[in-house]
């Protein structure tokens, strides 16, 4: 019985290794870190604050739909005036978050700035980062792998990375960014261009604590790196994530041809207007 | 809708607290005017405990004697559940005065802030 499951195993191995496109952008099999001295993140965790993402240099009271509430990243002049578009957008209730009409992803960054529970599921192959919001899955390859050459533009990118001790370093590469404007950083309309490059390192500063650091590349968008650290904080033991199905009851869809966010009455009846 | 024989109170805000729990995690609630709160007394309908928000449909008169469903908006059934609230919260033909931060058009919405049941259970953010 025992030498069958192993001749299956091996014949599964060798079909995946056969099939063409897997293993494409792997510089090669290296040894994986062994799953014992990977760091602990079990649990679950929600972020520190409320989701204007970058808070260190937030202007402004309240949250991402307050008006006169900005942050200040290093963008160029053509898209400081996109942003100060959005901004003005945002004041007026016209600026659609992406997200509202269900069914795409948040997508990266704001992979790491969206409410409710997340989880860090630390494999020596991979790290995948959970979110219940959406629901969203991030994956990080840290078995070797590099980025694709011809990698495709998607909403959460390419994602490789490394261990360094128990810090994971990693680089996020194609992403949409604002391309085909359903990929938005927060509601106060920050977004970024399809030519982003985002390094990430992920650490444990306190039992309790994962910070977050993400350096924002974007030579279309941006002047210079834009630095955004983000924490999370660890939830009471037992807690239990659930299903995120967006589309089960959304009574707040987007205008498309306005950018209002709705509200309906349970027949389905906008009662904005 | 603004001359309904509603139970309705104009609270000031300041003192108050009303965090109750977001009820913007999935879309803006710019429609809401979060400066205003008041107080609608009713029965309730029916608890829709789905993503990505809950809502509370409750049965209120108004000054011509005819019945108004109200739509108040909650968080996820997800962080409430977390909080211990269960679609069993609030039960159809429940008897209740509800706290919201109502539509600023004065439509028959808003966004919930507490309860409290004739029997004097409160649910939600409910300060005397």
């Amino acid at each position: 019985m025992r030498t069958k499951i192993r001749a299956v195993s091996f014949a599964l191995t060798v079909a995946v290794w056969l099939v063409p496109g897997v293993g494409s952008g792997q510089d090669g099999p290296k040894p994986l870190r062994a799953f014992d001295t990977l760091p602990d993140w079990s649990g679950v965790w929600a972020m520190v604050g409320g989701t204007v993402f970058d808070r260190a240099t937030q202007t402004g009271q309240g949250g991402a739909i307050s008006v006169g509430v900005r942050s200040h990243p290093p963008y160029n002049a053509e898209w400081e005036a996109i942003y100060q578009k959005h901004l003005d957008l945002r004041d007026k209730n016209r600026f659609p978050d992406t997200i509202s009409n269900c069914g795409v992803p948040a997508g990266f960054p704001r992979h790491f700035n969206l409410p409710d529970p997340y989880e860090f599921v630390v494999r020596p192959e991979q790290v995948w980062v959970l979110t219940e919001n959406g629901p969203n899955v991030l994956r990080i390859y840290t078995d070797g792998r590099t980025h694709l050459e011809d990698q495709w533009e998607t909403f959460t990118g390419d994602s490789v990375g490394h261990w360094e001790g128990d810090t994971l370093v990693f680089t996020t590469v194609a992403m949409k960014g604002f391309r085909d404007k359903d990929v938005i950083l927060d509601r106060t309309g920050l977004v970024l261009s399809e030519k982003s490059r985002v390094t990430t390192r992920i650490r444990k500063i306190n039992p309790a604590t994962l910070e977050v650091q993400m350096t924002i590349e974007d030579p279309k968008a941006l002047t210079g790196p834009w630095v955004v650290t983000k924490q999370f904080a660890k939830q009471p033991a037992g807690t239990r994530v659930y299903d995120y199905g967006c589309a089960e009851n959304n009574r707040n869809p987007v205008d498309p041809t306005t950018g209002e966010t709705l509200i309906l009455s349970p027949d389905g009846t906008p009662l904005n207007r | 809708m603004t001359t309904d024989r509603l139970i309705v109170t104009a609270l000031a805000v300041a003192g108050l607290c009303v965090c109750a729990p977001p009820a913007n995690a999935h879309h803006s609630g710019a429609g809401f005017n979060n400066d205003k709160l008041i107080e609608i007394a009713g029965t309730i309908k029916e608890f829709q405990f789905k993503n990505p928000h809950t809502w509370i449909q409750i049965m209120v008169d108004n000054d011509k004697g005819e019945k108004i469903e109200w739509s108040l908006e909650w968080g996820s059934p997800n962080s409430l559940g977390r909080q211990g609230i269960r679609p069993s919260t609030f039960p159809p033909g429940a008897k209740a005065t509800m706290r919201l931060h109502p539509m600023a058009n004065g439509a028959p919405a808003g966004a919930f802030v507490g309860a409290k049941f004739d029997d004097g259970k409160i649910v939600g953010r409910w300060e005397e």
